[in-house]
């Protein structure tokens, strides 16, 4: 008795500071975030105070998924994501395995890696519009060596209906991301793992699938949810590489926010909160995954059961 | 989703040729010879004094820029004004900016100063009672302009009531590659269609809502429907409804002669100018044909680049400066817009040194020197010639055709 209120004496200040010590995060995040997504959710029911008389509905929302503008912005941008995310995972872990076995050269060849890492998306999508384009660096050169009939019918990369470009931009920019958080994973001890495995008869085809990978997969999935996060709300990127028709969701949302309609408005903000909801739910999905499998598996590889 | 209601560029063939001598009077503070408003403008000089303009304006543009951080800023500061120009690619940023902060309650002391703007845009903040009104004719630079002349009385069709100062005008003109297409190709929409159906991949427009996109598809409309008389005054959803689906039909049937088969359309005017600096079209419509000729001389555009205008007329519009009815600096905004519409500003504007805008000022109100000044400055091989761009002009329509029209457009040509 006496004991446990001891503790809780000892725990509760302490359970404060830590809360102290969080607020300033917590704060910006609640009031910045949070208060950014009442105010959207407010104005996708049609809460603009600037336009009087006017009630709150759910018009904008039911409008939505007959519309066929959203409903292939949503085909398009949940396959860009996807595959951006799967594709740039794949490359990432093959460069962090390739990256962890270079002995010569290892700090050089770390830095090209990571050389991308601070240069900002628009940045890399106009280098993508100069070098994929249909007058870019590749078409010119297919015309060069006279692949092609005229830089003009070099195959369409930019602006296209597939949105070559923009998946290019997304990998050439998360590859380095998800690959540095791997190569951290793959620092902390496996190689004795791995050393053990060898000894008892394991190959390598068993060592990665049995001890690297069961590694790394939470640095994986935890960096693809980013990753997908963030193609999935991105927007500076497909406005520059994609097409008018049919555009990604941010990008729909921007082309009705700046409708010059103010009664446009509601429907811009209810594809945000759609887009919202989308990606909170991802996360939601990545940690019960996380709870339900992931976990076990981590378990079962500390205590060797 | 570039500037759609923003004037990209202006027009003018006065721009060239390095004549004129410049004028380096005091603009800002030039006397007034109305008695009353020289009283109601000393006023505002005095209270302006000291103040930061923040001006919300379109910043794509290079020469306009170098104008605005140049001359203007120069000769606001001979008034005791500091210039603070916003780059905006997009005036609906700077109209959002008003509303956002007007409806988190800031009714004063907004950031938003002075916006360049014209039509939809406009017409969104006065229906949202956004706009300062009622100051124009104390403004001395307005004894220049014609105020009743129906482009600056009214802005796409919505009287302006003296809640926006005029400050210049942008003709639409066709720019071509002299080698590719002749001037039989360019003198009608129905020549340059056909043109570009043994063409195939040469011609495009920007989407709509670009603003320079959304006067390529009403230059169509109005030819298809012949003539834009039938269409001003209010909206007729019923004269509308009997024009558009020909349009359609005619946009559709010319698609696949587009550029990459009209299966998409460049974003924006930007993109349309690249891919006219590629080669990779060979013509396009726009507001901006001023640029040309420095375009051409900077070598970004082969000599062979031409201008023309369309027998039967070009669209024309004027663009303002508006205060929001929130701005913190009034004052200092007035003496700005007030400033850009003065003569001395709008002929280094035109001139070799300017962006090579025209400005709303009537050039028959000038004095003898200053129009003589105007007349002495050149035209180009590459551009249409300033009394050519404004002799067959075809006013814009109200802006409930135009967002109508983008909309369509938008289901019925792009979505199809």
């Amino acid at each position: 008795m006496i004991t446990t209120r001891a503790a809780r004496r000892r725990g509760l200040p302490q359970g404060l500071a830590t809360l102290l010590l969080l607020a300033p995060a917590l704060g910006v995040v609640l009031v910045l975030f949070g208060g950014g997504v009442v105010m959207g959710v407010l104005a996708s029911l049609g809460y603009q105070p600037f336009l009087p008389g006017r009630d709150l509905s759910l018009d904008a929302y039911r409008g939505l998924l007959d519309d066929v503008e959203v409903r292939r912005s949503l085909v398009l941008t949940f396959r860009i994501a996807l595959l951006s995310t799967l594709v740039s995972a794949v490359l990432a872990v093959g460069a962090a395995l390739l990256l962890r076995g270079t002995r010569r050269g290892r700090r050089a060849a770390l830095l090209v890696f990571q050389l991308n890492l601070p240069v900002p998306h628009l940045v890399g999508a106009a280098a993508m519009l100069l070098l994929l384009g249909q007058s870019g660096l590749v078409s010119r050169l297919l015309f060069a060596v006279g692949l092609v009939d005229a830089p003009a019918a070099a195959p369409v990369l930019t602006n296209d209906a597939v949105g070559w470009a923009i998946m290019a931009e997304y990998v050439w920019k998360e590859v380095p991301f998800i690959g540095v958080v791997v190569l951290a994973a793959l620092s902390g001890g496996v190689s004795d793992l791995e050393d053990a495995a060898r000894s008892l008869g394991a190959g390598a085809w068993s060592r990665f699938r049995f001890v690297v990978l069961p590694h790394i997969t939470p640095a994986v999935v935890s960096t693809s949810i980013i990753v997908f996060a963030f193609t999935f709300g991105s927007y500076e990127v497909p406005l520059l590489l994609g097409q008018p028709f049919p555009a990604t969701l941010p990008v729909v949302a921007y082309q009705a926010y700046s409708d010059t309609d103010l009664t446009a408005r509601p429907r811009a903000m209810a594809i945000a909160v759609l887009i919202t909801f989308l990606v909170v739910l991802v996360v939601l999905a990545y940690s019960v995954l996380t709870e339900r499998v992931l976990r076990p598996a981590e378990r079962r590889r500390v205590t060797g059961t | 989703m570039r500037s759609r209601a923003l004037v990209l560029a202006g027009t003018v063939a006065l721009a060239l040729s390095a004549c004129g001598g410049q004028d380096d009077t005091t603009t800002a503070e030039a006397p007034s010879p109305s008695a009353a408003a020289t009283g109601g403008f000393e006023a505002v000089l005095a209270e302006a004094k000291g103040q930061t303009v923040n001006w919300y304006m379109y910043g794509g543009d290079d020469r306009l820029n170098a104008y605005v951080n140049g001359y203007v800023k120069t000769e606001l500061a001979k008034a005791g004004v500091t210039l603070n120009q916003v780059k905006i690619t997009d005036t609906a940023e700077a109209v959002n900016k008003v509303l956002g902060e007007k409806a988190a309650g800031k009714d004063a002391d907004g950031s938003v100063d002075l916006i360049w703007i014209n039509g939809e845009n406009f017409a969104t903040l006065k229906q949202a009672d956004a706009v300062e009104c009622g100051y124009l004719e104390d403004l001395p630079s307005t004894e220049n302009v014609d105020l009743t002349k129906p482009g600056i009385a009214t802005d796409f069709g919505l009287e302006t009531e003296g809640c926006e100062v005029p400050w210049q005008q942008a003709t639409s003109a066709l720019v071509y590659d002299s080698t590719a297409l002749d001037d039989a190709d360019v003198a009608s929409v129905e020549s340059l269609f056909a043109w570009a159906k043994d063409n195939p991949g040469k011609l495009t427009y920007a989407a709509p809502p670009d603003f320079n996109g959304s006067m390529a598809v009403r230059t169509f409309f109005f030819d298809t429907a012949g003539g834009t008389d039938q269409f001003l005054g209010e909206f007729d959803q019923a004269k509308y409804d009997a024009a558009a689906p020909k349009l359609f039909e005619r946009l559709n049937a010319v698609e696949p002669s587009l550029w990459r088969g009209g299966k998409t359309y460049p974003a924006a005017q930007t993109e349309v100018e690249t891919l006219f600096a590629n080669g990779e079209v060979d013509a396009y419509l726009t507001y901006g044909s001023s640029g040309i000729a420095a375009l051409v001389d900077k070598g970004t555009l082969p000599k062979t680049t031409r201008s023309a205008v369309f027998q039967d007329g070009n669209i024309g519009n004027y663009s303002f400066t508006t205060i929001p009815s929130n701005a913190a600096h009034k004052a200092g905004a007035k003496v700005l817009a007030n400033l850009l519409l003065s003569p001395a500003a709008a002929l280094e504007n035109a001139g070799p040194d300017g962006a090579g805008f025209t400005s709303a000022i009537d050039i028959a109100k000038l004095p003898a020197d200053q129009r003589a000044q105007y007349e002495a400055l050149g035209a180009s091989p590459y551009q249409v010639p300033a009394a050519e761009l404004a002799a067959n002009t075809l006013p814009e329509v109200v802006s409930d055709y135009v967002t109508q029209l983008e909309k369509d457009w938008k289901a019925n040509v792009l979505q199809q």
